[in-house]
């Protein structure tokens, strides 16, 4: 399996918050829909994607509940909150603003 | 942050405190849901159940460690963590009891001592003075340029001039203190005498009390005496004697002969000059009071500057004032200087030294006791290497190791600290004796545990749980992993930059001791060069007390006599003094009875006279000390004499005048001849007849700081002149008696006490154990002080041995197969001895020359608190210096030997 690079610090929990942006999930779904999404580029291990998602509800930007997959098996299912939203949105700012200026550097340097 | 998701950040660190289990439970839920995808998702790719469980396991990871750093997420962990470590701690600190012990009684002691020392500090120095403007209240006392040292009050002269001229000055008042005697009254209350002080009216309104029932006195009206004569007296005096009567105000009392109106009471807390002051009574000072001469410095200054003026302002103001006074009165004030002193430090002034040298001293304890609980702590982190070696490897992270240690430290110092404060309570209840019951410092009575002191002990304890735990903590989870698990026995287990933690510690802690050692034995010194003098007095079975009649009965003034006031004396007060000796004389029981007109030894007021050497053709007098005593007052107290012989019933009024001098005196004026018969004349004025030497008597030290003994001239209370010039006209009507006797002092007492009313119920006995208490009264405050740095400096020195002990025995046991190797070699036990005492020499040399640049630093701080004694006297520094070293190496010993008892045949083979 090929190692994917590692994420940059605070990288993943921006991808965890955009992937709840969407729908609740559990952090096996979330793992998946980031390397579907990322065209199986990003591979979250799950050493930092649990305690990431832990460290996220503990602050309040999202939160958990207990629900049935569709296979009706019983799975920890995590959604934004009205904070995390929020959240999302200034991070994506700043993530935008942080690539860009990494591209403009790159093209000019 | 908006409320909602603080209120959900709330709710999830309660759940993480509260219901951590269930959490724990879905964590591991939630981590077998993933796993079970991931094997889903294997099996779907074609492997067969059990290759894919295995591949899943493989890739997944350890899901202990996950679950371990998702549950790390939670910030409530450290709670968790917290007990667990303090719950570790415990069992740590049980398994080894004495070290606990030491470790937590060490520490009580130095943080309790702390507490305490800071307590009175702080109520002796940054507490406010219950007066009004306190920070502009300033005493001003005078000084002879020659020794600035001793400082006196002010004459009527000097008061007056500050009063006039002064310049940065608002208010000024002077006070007088003295025993006040109220007569006895008709309706059947006893005469008693007590404590009082006359007053400028004022001074009360300048400090800013009220009275606590009727008035202060009139500036204007009470100064002149233009009213009926008042006092005020205090809420003891009023309590005690007055039963608190509510109608107190306007009631009539005698007091010292004159009839005083009442005109107020002051509330129980006001204090000064003294927290035993009865009544105060106006001083009346007549108009023209400075232009007359008078000797006496007696006056105690108190003055407000004015708002913005400073200290050095006022200073360079009086210094003024002092110069003019040397150009208009040369002969009664050239050589004098003027202090100005902030209220504070005046009252108390004297503690600050005393005070700050405790408070170092005990700081330096507790660097001590901590370096001392530092040192083992590393010596246990180098033992528990491989324990802390296996916790990392088990996946605790550094931080999480090292708040493991310092939990030790932390219950170490909680309960040094809670000890401490048991410390502390004893402390200040014993600081307060150790500087004495204070005459003038009203607040240090009243200080005793308060929440600041709590709050100093709880900062002392959390300081010294880093000071004492941080520095291991750090150094032992730092360690090498792999070199600390492959290591094959504890014994080969070394660990250099812990040794060389551990020396160092042990100099600084020698150091530090030595400091303490090299304080403590200069003041011993002091002290025992002070208490060792010879008093020439034996004043066991001996029972003292005051008796006297007040000048005002006596005295007039007729005039002067160069500068000073010329008294006729009439009645002569000698009759009345002559009555209470016949009877005391009779009393049953005695076996010889004398007196003398002041306290003969460590006195705070000594009366002097000025002697001429007729026989000599000199001009000029000598100031020497001067005493009336009764005959036989030198066979009484059994003070020897070196030739010539007592007062005695031969030296009658009528009789040739005599006098007996000190030894001191003899030396002084007749170097190398005999003094008997010298003739001497005492400069008191126009009758006083020329008096033979009739003896030399050993020196009894009048002051109470002075080893040189200065010299003494006694003359007998009969040979008196009827007119007298000079400054003590009070020593005529007093006598401090003292009796010999057989059995029970306390009968002899009351016999006494009963026997001197018959003669005159107005005037009792007062101050019961005169010579006692004048022989103990500085020994006692500075003896418990020096006993407290004593005690400092030996705890000091016993944690040092402690700690070196701790060190070489340490040394000794991680060495043990070097040393058993080297004994198979062939060593001798020469050689051995060097290895161990190589890693011990350094340290200890180092802490010794490390201590002693210390000492002469700290003892800067000591300096004016030493009699006879320099500060840097060489032989305390070398003896000290010599006792910790002795220490120290008695401390090694028993390691040493333990390293030539090493059995190469039994370590190697037990490898």
């Amino acid at each position: 399996m090929p190692k994917p690079s590692d994420l940059l610090q605070g990288t993943l929990d921006l991808l965890i918050l955009k992937t709840l942006a969407r729908e609740p999930l559990h952090g096996w779904g979330i793992a998946k829909r980031i390397e579907q999404l990322s065209g199986d580029e990003l591979s979250v291990g799950q050493g930092s994607l649990y305690p990431a998602l832990h460290r996220l509800e503990h602050q309040g930007w999202i939160t958990a509940s207990w629900k049935n997959t569709d296979l009706g098996r019983n799975a920890k299912f995590y959604g934004l909150t009205r904070e995390g939203r929020q959240q999302l949105e200034r991070e994506l700012e700043s993530w935008n603003r942080l690539s860009s200026a990494v591209g403009l550097l790159l093209k000019r340097a | 942050m908006t409320i909602a998701r603080l209120l959900r950040i709330v709710r999830q660190r309660l759940r993480s405190l509260l219901r951590k289990e269930k959490l724990d439970a879905q964590l591991d839920e939630e981590l077998a849901f993933h796993l079970e995808q991931l094997t889903n998702e294997k099996v779907a790719s074609g492997l067969s159940v059990e290759e894919a469980r295995r591949a899943a396991r493989l890739e997944f990871g350890n899901p202990l460690i996950v679950a371990e750093r998702s549950r790390d997420q939670r910030r409530m962990n450290w709670i968790h963590d917290l007990r667990q470590d303090l719950r570790y701690g415990l069992v740590m600190l049980r398994r080894s009891p004495g070290f606990t012990l030491v470790a937590m009684t060490s520490l009580a002691l130095a943080i309790g001592g702390n507490a305490a020392v800071l307590g009175a500090l702080d109520a002796v120095f940054v507490e406010r003075l219950p007066f009004a403007h306190a920070d502009r209240l300033v005493i001003i006392r005078t000084f002879a340029f020659d020794n600035p040292r001793q400082t006196d009050g002010a004459s009527i002269l000097e008061f007056t001039a500050w009063k006039e001229r002064a310049r940065t000055l608002e208010a000024i008042g002077a006070s007088l203190s003295g025993q006040r005697l109220f007569h006895a009254e008709p309706d059947g209350m006893a005469a008693e005498s007590m404590p009082g002080l006359s007053v400028t009216p004022g001074l009360f309104a300048m400090f800013g009390v009220a009275p606590l029932k009727g008035r202060l006195f009139d500036p204007i009206q009470d100064a002149s005496g233009g009213r009926a004569l008042g006092v005020i007296i205090s809420h003891r005096l009023w309590r005690q004697r007055f039963g608190g009567a509510s109608d107190i105000l306007g009631r009539r009392v005698r007091i010292d002969g004159a009839s005083r109106r009442i005109v107020g009471v002051m509330p129980p807390d006001f204090r000064y000059q003294g927290d035993d002051v009865a009544c105060w009574i106006p001083m009346i000072l007549l108009p023209n009071a400075a232009r007359q001469p008078g000797a006496g410095r007696w006056f105690v200054v108190a003055a407000r500057l004015k708002p913005g003026v400073t200290i050095a302002q006022a200073q360079a103001d009086l210094d003024e004032i002092a110069a003019g006074l040397a150009r208009e009165s040369p002969d009664r004030q050239k050589g004098r200087g003027v202090r100005v002193q902030p209220l504070r430090d005046a009252l108390y002034g004297w503690t600050k030294a005393p005070l700050l040298t405790l408070q170092a001293s005990v700081a330096l304890l507790l660097l001590i006791a901590c370096t001392n609980v530092a040192g083992v702590f590393l010596a246990r982190g180098t033992v528990r290497r491989r324990e802390i070696a296996l916790r990392t490897a088990l996946g605790a992270g550094r931080g999480r190791i090292v708040r493991q240690l310092l939990a030790e430290s932390v219950l170490l110092s909680a309960a040094g600290g809670l000890l401490g404060l048991l410390v502390a309570w004893c402390a200040l209840a014993a600081l307060t004796t150790v500087l004495g019951p204070p005459p003038a410092a009203p607040r240090i009575a009243t200080i005793g545990l308060d929440l600041r002191i709590l709050a100093v002990t709880a900062l002392l304890s959390v300081l010294t749980a880093f000071a004492s735990g941080l520095a291991p903590a750090l150094a032992t989870g730092k360690l090498d992993l792999a070199s600390a698990l492959n290591a094959s026995a504890p014994a080969s287990g070394t660990h250099p930059s812990g040794h060389r933690r551990r020396s160092l510690l042990v100099a600084a802690q020698i150091a530090l001791a030595l400091v303490l050692l090299v304080a403590a034995g200069l003041l011993s010194k002091s002290f025992m060069r002070l208490a060792g003098r010879e008093i020439n007095m034996d004043t066991k079975g001996v029972l003292s007390f005051e008796y006297g009649i007040p000048a005002a009965s006596y005295a007039k003034q007729v005039g002067y006599v160069g500068v000073y006031p010329h008294f006729a004396i009439d009645p002569s007060p000698s009759g009345a003094i002559d009555r209470v000796f016949d009877r005391l004389r009779q009393l049953p029981g005695t076996l010889s009875v004398a007196g003398i007109s002041y306290p003969p030894v460590n006195s705070l007021v000594l009366p002097t006279a000025n002697v001429v050497l007729h026989d000599r053709g000199e001009g000029h007098a000598h100031q020497v000390a001067y005493f009336l005593v009764t005959p036989n007052f030198f066979s009484t107290v059994r003070t020897p004499f070196v030739r010539g012989r007592d007062f005695d019933a031969r030296d009658a009024a009528s009789a040739p005048w005599v006098a007996v001098v000190n030894e001191s005196m003899a030396r002084r004026f007749w170097p190398g001849e005999e003094a008997i018969g010298h003739r001497v004349r005492l400069d008191n004025g126009p009758d006083e007849r020329e008096r033979a030497v009739i003896g030399v008597v050993r020196n009894i030290p009048t002051r109470s700081n002075q080893i040189e003994p200065e010299p003494v001239i006694y003359a007998s209370y009969l040979q008196q002149p009827s007119r007298y010039a000079g400054g003590w006209i009070g020593m005529f009507g007093q006598m401090t008696f003292v009796v010999r006797h057989a059995g029970d002092s306390a009968a002899v007492l009351s016999s006494a006490r009963r026997a001197v009313s018959e003669i005159d119920p107005s005037r009792p006995i007062v101050s019961v154990g005169t010579i006692e208490r004048h022989l103990t009264a500085n020994r006692r405050e500075s003896r418990n002080y020096v006993f407290a740095l004593a005690a400092f400096a030996l705890t000091a020195t016993l944690l040092s041995a402690i700690g070196i002990y701790g060190v070489t025995a340490h040394a000794v046991n991680e060495r043990t197969r070097e040393i058993a190797v080297r004994r198979a070699f062939g060593a001798g036990k020469r050689e051995i001895v060097t290895l161990v005492g190589r890693r011990v020499l350094a340290p200890i040399l180092t802490g010794l020359i490390l201590g002693l640049a210390g000492a002469l630093a700290f003892t800067r701080l000591i300096a004016t608190q030493l009699w006879n004694v320099t500060r840097t006297d060489p032989a305390t520094y070398a003896g000290m210096s010599l006792l910790l070293a002795s220490v120290a190496l008695l401390a090694c010993v028993a390691p040493t030997r333990r390293a030539l008892a090493v059995d190469p045949t039994i370590v190697l083979r037990s490898e």
